[in-house]
């Protein structure tokens, strides 16, 4: 066999599995979106754009996107808070700081269901935890759930808590490469420490900031299990994002053309994403 | 940037410390330690150590329920997703690095976008062609979905990883009378090994906690996965959170013992965004 055919066999090979499970699902989904079906195995009828007329004229689609933006920005804004803070603790030489750096990794590698069942589990109405602790401080209890506001900020809370991992950790890889001797140059000129962070440090985590806030962002936007696990979008969709909205039409009302018109109206937002992605961070060839 | 610091300072420093730490993984600490109580003491006591260790929350779970089942449904699972994705993302990342094919910036941008798609837009019609072929509910079509997870990552890194691996390596095996299966079989592959695990962890990672396509593409109970069965145990079981927080643990286990055994592997592998989530 020449060395052209192994290679290209490789890819014909590669190529075929991913064209049959990648881009075939994604052409299928957004063919699904034109046509109304009632279950899925029946016959599919074509509807044109109907069932995305329908779509955006409900309210509950543009509460979803709110809810959606208000979930993925508040996130956001707390995982990269706690993650350059974390990161520039870690980064200082302390006994013991490879164990912190390993323990300040570990929510990342839990998986969503342990997460939520622990939270659900320390919070419990009558023998939690965190329940005993706010009454042992004689505060009034907390309604994690109940309030529409409650809800969403639990929400954000688990999930800043099982990703500011990430944001540790691509900082702390960052903070590596940056230069000593900015530092001593700038202690030189009689800098003090908030200054340096401001005027050396943040500027050089730029790139990587850049990064974390655009994956995060794509991921956060589309999130399903956390919202799902925690409040099934409740309490009356007050935590619904568009990937619960997509659900529910396709697995809850059977509606799946119009579950695959939110899946489909949710990609083409995130391709926005991707696009400013590969536009700020060209691939390299070779 | 440590010299001559000051005691404030380095007083502050060993608080944050400990803050990360108690933060990060108290939670943990918490869910382990209620799995160990006796389930009698589990309500009554908030004690940080408990009293006595028993492991009847354990015996509850593995004997009366069917976690061991989705035990090894989620191992089947896992196995398959990470084995299959192993051959065919090095066989796509070793063609696109080493031949000039056209269009292979294409390939690899629509590996990158793929890992980006948002879950149901992949949920919704893979579970239609599942179910049109009979197959809905089966062990089958969650591998089907998981590796759309997982095929975008392993491509994604080995790019990476065979972009920085010099041509010289096969070229010389190849000079010295070998094909180009045998010089990637017998010089690219074992050099590719810190690379394949990292990928192996990741795939392994992403399968054995997903919990939105388990959601999707299993309805009975016997074709559940863990995380799927263990969340369905909160409605059906009354809330027994010993046994909650024990298959909890269980679930967690082999991750904490890999990542305990190979942290380069994952340090290395979340600095290049390896983990969607």
């Amino acid at each position: 066999m020449s060395s052209k055919a192994t290679i290209y066999g490789f890819l014909f090979v590669g190529l075929a599995v991913t064209l049959a499970l990648i881009v075939a699902p994604a052409v299928y989904a957004v063919s699904l979106s034109f046509y109304q079906m009632d279950s899925f195995v029946g016959a599919p009828k074509w509807v044109g754009f109907a069932n995305y007329v329908a779509v955006l004229q409900a309210p509950e689609f543009w509460r979803a996107l709110l809810n959606g933006a208000i979930y993925a920005l508040g996130s956001i804004v707390f995982q990269v808070i706690l993650g350059i803070g974390f990161a520039l603790v870690l980064n200082e030489a302390f006994p013991g700081r490879n164990l912190v750096r390993g323990l300040s990794i570990l929510p990342y590698l839990l998986p969503t269901v342990v997460v939520i069942l622990t939270f659900k589990w320390m919070v419990d109405g009558g023998i939690g935890i965190v329940t005993k602790a706010v009454e042992a401080m004689g505060l009034p209890p907390i309604n994690w759930f109940e309030s529409p506001g409650a809800a969403m900020a639990s929400t954000i809370l688990v999930s800043v808590w099982m990703w500011t991992p990430f944001v540790t950790t691509c900082f702390l890889a960052a903070l590596q490469t940056v230069p000593q001797s900015l530092y001593e140059a700038a202690r030189v000129d009689g800098t003090t420490a908030v200054q340096r962070f401001f005027h050396i440090t943040l500027p050089m985590l730029k790139p990587i900031l850049t990064v974390v806030v655009l994956l995060r962002a794509i991921w956060m936007f589309n999130k399903f299990d956390v919202i799902w696990l925690l409040t099934r979008g409740g309490p009356v969709g007050a935590t619904e994002n568009l990937a619960i909205l997509s659900y529910r039409h396709a697995f809850n009302l059977f509606d799946i053309g119009g579950g695959a018109a939110i899946a489909t109206i949710s990609f083409a937002l995130l391709s926005v994403a991707v696009l400013i992605y590969f536009w700020v961070f060209p691939l390299e060839d070779d | 940037m440590g010299r001559a610091k000051t005691l404030p300072r380095r007083l502050g420093l060993y608080i944050a410390a400990l803050v990360i730490s108690v933060y990060s993984a108290f939670p943990i600490y918490w869910m382990v330690v209620s799995s160990l109580r006796e389930p009698t003491e589990l309500l009554t006591n908030v004690s940080l150590i408990p009293n006595v260790l028993s492991l009847e929350s354990y015996r509850n779970l593995l004997e009366l329920t069917d976690y061991p089942r989705h035990f090894m449904n989620s191992v089947i699972v896992a196995v398959v997703a990470v084995l299959v994705t192993m051959v065919f993302s090095v066989m796509i990342a070793y063609a696109v690095t080493r031949q000039r094919i056209r269009g292979k910036k294409v390939i690899v941008g629509a590996m990158l976008y793929a890992y980006m798609f948002p879950p149901l837009l992949i949920a919704i019609p893979i579970f239609t062609i599942f179910a049109r072929l009979g197959l809905s509910d089966t062990l089958t079509g969650l591998i089907a979905s998981h590796l759309t997870l997982t095929l975008p990552l392993g491509v994604w890194f080995l790019w990476g990883f065979f972009k920085s691996m010099p041509f010289e390596l096969e070229e010389a095996a190849m000079v010295d009378g070998c094909t180009r299966l045998g010089a990637f079989l017998r010089v690219v592959l074992p050099l590719a090994l810190p690379g394949l695990i990292t990928v192996a962890i990741f795939s392994f990672l992403l399968s054995w906690t997903d919990y939105t396509f388990a959601l999707v593409m299993i309805g009975s109970d016997a074709n559940k996965t863990l995380p799927v069965g263990l969340a369905s145990m909160v409605g059906s079981f009354d809330l027994r959170w010993g046994e909650i927080m024990a298959g909890s643990t269980l679930i967690a286990l082999p991750l904490f013992a890999a990542f305990a055994l190979m942290s380069q592997y994952f340090i290395q592998g979340l600095g290049a965004g390896a983990v969607k989530g």
